[in-house]
């Protein structure tokens, strides 16, 4: 089984946005989102030794997904080889995975109407092809294959040159985009792009915390009564049944 | 026929009179409140079922995970059954509005008036020593009641407060309308509203199906009618309603035929209408 991973070398990253072209143009992306985007690092130091970096944000594809327990219906699922799909008939646009990513890589699709993200482009990975963002990209930065095959560049790249998660210690949930850089560019970017704390919307929380535990209270109550009624019935028969 | 005296009080009645009241009907429903009651008992049976099949979130899930996948399994995937909860919602909404709108001068008015009616001293009495009763705390007769007793106008409230919420926010789902935050506390609503109502329901099912002294109520669901000793045993102000309407429709009845057969006989002596009919 594959164990899919995008690298960004963001040594080679100029920014221009080929990639989230690509990406809006193959998946339709209404304007003003993005499935991949490119940001760009504050400029830290003192002049002349400035420094600063772009970033590429996507989807992570996470070992352990915050949204897919935020997800109510399943809409958000992980198959085998590590991609986090949504399942666009399933999703009733509740934004509640929104909320709940670290790296703000969901969006409702103000169209549909429903969540949308990065999957790996898995439907021209089904065809053979590569994700749109990785045969577009103009310096050749983004890299795309399986962590399980020795052979493919990602694994040289993470597992020989280094390439790191941009993860916390606080929010570590295992993404599967990794980047390259000079130490001190991953740095800067690790500390410009951390992720937060997933978080559940207050409806969420209102529905997790207050919604279930009243009704569950309330049917159990009624249920415990009715046992008590219903074994008085029977220890008392029907002899008092009137009509 | 012979003028019944009709007890402003439920008096205690003999066997005699026992056994022909429970040979005779009384009419209780509008056979359109008898269809909708089952489509609507299909309706929430198989809407709780697909709701409770559809949350699969840990954070979420009320039902154990063998009974999401059942549910699952009858519809193949999750998404056919999302679509099923949305079409049969939907239509659910769309009976109860053909059915209020076309029933509502002719059957539906009184009815919910009678059942929406504020509780009297009578009612809360009346639950006080049914409460007491059910756990076998008291013997207690139950005072009289009217067409619906206090613990269905109870029931009643519940589903008409709640049943409109969980209406406005499946539709709102099934289109998610306006946007993602009213579509997010579109869910919670929506859970609660049915939940509070699953509770109320709980009880409707035990007093209908398996509690002894409510078995006619069960039946009248059927027939629509119910027996007069049961009316009389259980709601007695109903039963006395019922039996001065039914006397005085006699009595007007009896003076158009005794008019009918009087007018060609100018010089007959008129009683004045106040005689009982007998």
């Amino acid at each position: 089984m594959s164990r899919y991973a995008m690298v960004t070398d963001l040594r080679r990253c100029v920014g221009c946005e080929a990639c989230t072209v690509a990406c809006s143009a193959e998946w339709n992306v209404p304007p003003g989102h993005g499935r991949t985007r490119v940001h760009r690092t504050p400029v830290t130091g003192t002049f002349p030794h400035l420094r600063a970096s772009t970033f590429v944000a996507q989807c992570n594809h996470c070992d352990r997904p915050p949204c897919l327990d935020a997800c109510p219906s399943g809409a958000t699922f992980r198959t085998d080889d590590g991609i986090v799909h949504v399942d666009r008939d399933l999703c009733v646009g509740c934004g509640y995975c929104v909320a709940a990513c670290p790296y703000d890589a969901r969006f409702i699709d103000p169209v549909a109407r429903k969540a949308d993200k990065c999957d790996f482009c898995a439907a021209r990975l089904a065809r053979g092809q590569q994700p749109a963002c990785v045969t577009t990209c103009t310096a050749g930065a983004k890299h795309f294959g399986d962590l399980e095959d020795p052979a493919s560049d990602v694994y040289r790249m993470v597992y020989l040159e280094g390439a790191r998660r941009i993860e916390t210690a606080e929010v570590a949930v295992g993404p599967n985009v990794y980047y390259l850089g000079r130490p001190e560019q991953l740095a800067l970017v690790a500390a410009s792009f951390a992720p937060r704390r997933p978080r559940l919307p207050a409806a969420g929380e209102a529905w997790r915390r207050l919604a279930i535990p009243l009704v569950a209270a309330a049917v159990a109550a009624t249920f415990a009564g009715q046992a008590i009624a219903f074994f008085n019935q029977l220890r008392k028969g029907e002899e008092d049944f009137e009509g | 026929m012979k003028a019944e005296a009709i007890p402003a009080v439920p008096d205690p009645i003999t066997a005699e009179q026992a056994r022909a009241m429970s040979q005779r009907r009384l009419k209780k429903h509008h056979v359109a409140i008898v269809i909708v009651h089952w489509f609507n008992a299909v309706t929430w049976l198989l809407e709780l079922a697909t709701g409770a099949g559809l949350v699969v979130s840990r954070h979420f899930r009320v039902a154990p995970a063998w009974f999401t996948a059942l549910v699952e399994g009858v519809f193949g995937t999750r998404a056919n059954m999302l679509r099923f909860h949305e079409a049969l919602g939907l239509a659910w909404i769309v009976v109860f509005l053909v059915y209020a709108s076309f029933g509502w001068r002719t059957y539906l008015r009184a009815e919910v008036m009678h059942r929406e009616m504020g509780l009297d001293r009578n009612d809360w009495r009346w639950l006080a020593v049914r409460a007491a009763r059910l756990v076998g705390r008291s013997r207690e007769a139950l005072p009289p009641q009217g067409s619906y007793n206090a613990g269905q106008k109870l029931f009643g409230w519940l589903v008409y407060t709640m049943v409109p919420l969980v209406m406005a926010t499946g539709v709102v789902m099934t289109f998610r309308l306006i946007g993602p935050a009213v579509v997010g506390w579109a869910i919670p609503i929506h859970f609660a509203a049915v939940g509070a109502v699953l509770a109320g329901l709980m009880v409707h099912v035990y007093m209908g199906a398996v509690f002894p002294e409510e078995k006619s109520a069960f039946f009248s669901m059927v027939s629509g009618t119910v027996d007069e000793l049961y009316a009389y045993n259980h709601h007695f102000t109903w039963w006395r309603e019922m039996k001065l309407a039914e006397r005085e429709w006699m009595r007007r009845h009896d003076r158009e035929a005794e008019g009918a057969v009087a007018a060609p006989v100018p010089d007959a002596d008129e009683p004045g209408g106040t005689e009982s009919p007998d």
